[in-house]
């Protein structure tokens, strides 16, 4: 009997071990296995910092990259680099118990290295707004922030279906995005923002362009006369000289009724969750008459 | 045409017209193909100004123009190496081999990059700071080359890869520092960024291909006389030395417009010249003017496939140069023996 | 007496790569009478082809004056002295593209260079050149079809072709076997006699110099060592020391020319 309750002891004392080993798949389907639930996490993607900073799990955060510029106080986190090239030694010298990255924009070198340093990489890779906030609540699970992540896809999600609801029944204008102006890109099928866009009532003229961001023909986009125009800027300083190389096209509907806009394109082009606030601002473009009144935001 | 072309002034008309007529059907044709699929006789409607709206748009606003920018771009590339071949004595010498292309692209990239002061980059335009990268890789080319006031061949060709490759290498870390966003669009751009420019814009085109043109074409009787040795041309009272200065600072000029306006793009002045002296024969006189009409035939036939092949979505224009060119050139190499065999 | 057509008054000249102090001609003073075959001979290193560039005009005296007709050849432009002086280089580059025609007419280029096209009496020129040199059947064909004799004769042609009142050859024998070597010899007489041609030969081959040649200047580390006849230049004693080795000069048993015999180091 003594030794079937030690036996038992025993193996109560080693279950939780295991059990305690934190285990969790990544956006790729990736097993990711953790001793622990990671304290101190290296964020090699700008959305995914800005998404850790709003579910408050800012204090786990030790490395980010130079172009994780949003909020304010991510500037302040230590930088290990670009998103190509980020220096290896200065991830390592963090001592990070887990690098969060993705295929989209960083390489694979990158992971190999990682990989050959025993360093867990938690692979992210959104591509719709379903993802978005599924990155969400999964960085909430990870940092142990599973309640503000949840509060937050909640908000999310309300202001989304605001939106939907604002829009809901009116006819959809015709939009062209034009992601990069020289040569033309634009987003087509299976685009984060081609979502967006539909969201925000509007009927992208460029979805035929194939998959993802592709180079379009600026004859072919005009000719669908879109009604709408919408032209993503880079940085918050980019000057309306821009829009006046469009603006010669006075036979487009959308110029000749002063519907060509510029707009902030790290909030449509960031996976995090000011997609929300991209989203917003285009329902706002596209449907400014379903705004008149002043809405909650 | 086989063999050599006697140079004549008669034949050389005759040769250009008939060059002329080929560019002229090639690009009345390209004015009815593209991706917003304008019905042919919409497209004749909107040249005779009897339709106006999208259609004029498209055909006026964005076919023309884009065909006169690939006819200027692809004569001024074919120019360039044209000249810089004869000047080099080497069939493998083309414009970016002058380190000019890489300079142009470097400028364009700094500025978007820095977006240096938005106000000045835009009104002063994307184009002069490919103009202003260019210049500088021409006169590092140029500086590093230099010896005791002349202009050695083998130094100019040495120093324009040095600094290509210099201007190149530059490009990649300042496109490592770009934010994913703009690394898709700068990226496109380096593969060639054929589009329709404005009139303006284009009009500055043009004047700047004029005078390279100028610069390299007057130059095409003494640099026959290159093919004999610098010391024997100047024994036949050529200027070697000032020849030299002219025919670079010409393909120069000529590489550097190109680059600014249309973005980089390879290939044609390299296999152009070649089809040409392949089919024409060596005289300068006579391959050089006809690469003005045949390097623009040549890029505008490979641009209106690019615009269309996959529209609405579009392709490179400098990735069919490249797929198209080459078995055509190899074709080339293959099916008829070299003039000259060593 | 008439003037000459060359005149090197104390020519020096030195190659801005050398280092400071190394003269590739140095104090050089000679004439070349018109319608004289003047050779130039002399050991490697001595300055013979740099001779044929100042005459040439490729490069310039650093100290000195050439007068080509009694006018100063630094004033005159480079085409001006083409139209004068003609060189008859040793061969074409590899891989030269053109045809004997095509190659021939570029002789034309001075006398108009500021033309595009040649013009008819450029052609008719080209033809009379060829014609000379005796490659006028040759003249559709690439240059790189010929035997090293006919390539000479098309070069000589182009060389004719510019009208020249100085023609200077460099080195014409040296790539050629016997029978082009007497071909050229006959050649050249022929062009000298009838047309009147001034003829500087550089040569580093003394036997075919001295049969051709009325006046021989021996040159040796960028100066003269002797001017004159064949008989007092090619001279036992003179050539050993410039030569630095035994030579033995004799008789041409037809000619009656000197001729110069090695003398090898006993086996």
């Amino acid at each position: 009997m003594t030794r079937l309750v030690a036996a038992l002891a025993l193996a109560g004392l080693l279950l939780p071990q295991t059990a305690s080993a934190f285990t969790v798949t990544d956006q790729t389907g990736r097993r990711v296995v953790l001793p622990s639930p990671p304290a101190r996490i290296v964020s090699l993607v700008p959305s995914v910092t800005e998404t850790v900073f709003t579910i408050g799990a800012q204090d786990r955060l030790v490395g980010v990259t130079d172009f994780c510029d949003h909020p304010a106080a991510a500037r302040q986190k230590p930088s290990v680099g670009g998103m190509i090239a980020p220096s290896l030694e200065g991830i390592v010298a963090l001592k990070p118990d887990l690098v969060v990255a993705t295929p989209a924009g960083n390489r694979h070198e990158t992971f190999d290295q990682l990989n050959r340093l025993k360093t867990p990489i938690y692979l992210v890779n959104p591509v719709s707004v379903h993802d978005v906030l599924d990155l969400i609540a999964r960085l909430g699970r990870l940092t142990d922030r599973a309640e503000e992540a949840d509060r937050e896809a909640i908000r999310l999600r309300q202001r989304i279906r605001a939106v939907s609801a604002r829009v809901a029944g009116r006819p959809r204008p015709r939009v062209l995005y034009v992601l990069w102006p020289d040569p033309l890109i634009v987003p087509a099928r299976g685009a984060l923002v081609s979502e967006l866009i539909a969201l925000g009532g509007g009927d992208s003229v460029t979805t035929d362009g194939g998959q993802g961001y592709p180079r379009y023909s600026l004859e072919a986009a005009l000719a669908r006369n879109p009604e709408v125009i919408l032209i993503a800027s880079h940085d918050a300083t980019r000057s309306p000289l821009v829009r006046s190389k469009w603006e010669r096209f006075t036979e487009v509907p959308a110029v000749s009724a002063g519907r060509l806009h510029t707009v902030d394109g790290n909030l449509m082009h960031r996976y995090g969750p000011r997609i929300v606030d991209g989203l917003e601002v285009l329902a706002r473009l596209i449907h400014p008459g379903a705004f008149e009144k002043a809405g909650a935001r | 045409m086989n063999g050599p072309l006697s140079a004549s002034g008669a034949r050389l008309a005759a040769l250009l017209i008939g060059l002329g007529l080929v560019v002229a059907l090639i690009a009345g044709g390209a004015l009815f193909l593209g991706s917003a699929r304008v019905p042919p006789a919409d497209v004749l409607a909107v040249l005779t100004g009897r339709v106006k709206g999208v259609d004029q748009v498209v055909v006026l606003s964005l076919r023309l123009p884009r065909i006169l920018t690939a006819l200027l771009a692809g004569g001024a590339l074919a120019v360039a190496g044209a000249g810089f071949q004869a000047l080099t004595r080497n069939p493998l010498a083309e414009p970016s081999v002058l380190g000019v292309s890489s300079g142009a692209a470097f400028g364009v990239i700094v500025a978007q990059v820095l977006g240096l002061g938005t106000g000045l980059v835009e009104a002063v335009g994307i184009a002069a700071c490919a103009f202003a990268g260019a210049l500088v890789a021409g006169v590092a080319v140029y500086v590093i080359a230099s010896r005791g006031g002349g202009l050695p061949v083998h130094t100019l060709l040495l120093a324009g890869v040095i600094v290509g490759i210099f201007f190149s290498s530059a490009i990649t870390v300042l496109i490592s520092v770009l934010d994913f966003d703009r690394l898709g669009g700068v990226v496109h751009w380096l593969l060639g960024n054929l589009g329709p420019i404005g009139p303006a814009s284009l009009a500055v085109f043009a004047a700047l291909t004029a005078v390279g043109l100028w610069l390299v074409v007057g130059q095409a009787r003494p640099l026959n006389l290159l093919a004999l040795g610098e010391e024997s041309a100047q024994q036949l009272g050529v200027d070697a030395e000032r020849l030299k200065r002219r025919v670079f600072a010409g393909a120069a000029l000529l590489t550097s417009a190109v680059v600014a306006f249309v973005g980089p793009i390879g290939f044609v002045g390299l296999v152009v010249p070649q089809i040409l002296r392949m089919l024409l024969g060596p005289d300068n006189r006579v391959v050089i003017p006809a690469a003005v009409l045949g390097g623009g035939a040549f890029l505008l036939l490979a641009d209106t496939l690019a615009r269309n092949v996959i529209a609405p979505a579009e392709l490179s224009v400098g990735v069919i140069t490249a797929f198209c060119g080459a078995p055509f050139f190899v074709y080339l190499l293959r099916a008829r023996a070299p003039q000259a065999e060593p | 007496m008439t003037p000459p057509l060359v005149e090197c008054d104390r020519v020096g000249f030195a190659y801005a790569s050398a280092g400071a102090g190394a003269f590739a001609i140095r104090d050089l003073s000679f004439d070349v009478r018109p319608g004289e075959t003047f050779g130039v001979i002399g050991p490697n290193a001595s300055g013979k082809t740099t001779l044929v560039r100042l005459l040439s005009k490729v490069v310039e005296p650093s100290s000195g004056r050439i007068r080509l007709d009694g006018a100063d050849v630094a004033g005159l432009s480079r085409p001006e002295v083409a139209r004068q002086v003609a060189v008859v280089p040793q061969d074409v580059p590899r891989g030269f593209p053109h045809t004997v025609e095509e190659l021939v007419l570029m002789g034309r280029y001075p006398r108009a260079p500021g033309r595009f096209f040649e013009s008819a009496e450029d052609r008719a020129a080209a033809r009379r050149a060829m014609e000379a040199a005796g490659v006028l059947p040759l003249r559709e064909t690439p240059l790189d079809r010929l035997s090293g004799g006919e390539r000479q004769r098309v070069m000589l042609a182009r060389a004719l072709a510019q009208e020249p009142r100085l023609l200077v050859l460099d080195e014409p024998t040296a790539h050629l076997d016997l029978r082009y070597q007497a071909e050229c010899a006959a050649l050249l007489r022929r062009l000298g006699r009838e047309a009147g041609l001034t003829v500087v030969l550089v040569s580093h081959d003394l036997g075919f110099a001295a049969e051709l040649c009325d006046r021989l200047l021996l040159m040796a580390g960028g100066a003269a060592v002797r001017v004159g006849p064949p008989e007092s230049v090619i001279d036992e004693a003179v050539l050993e020391s410039t030569y630095g080795c035994r030579v033995l000069v004799d008789k041409h048993p037809i000619s009656r020319r000197p001729t110069v015999h090695l003398v090898y180091p006993p086996a």
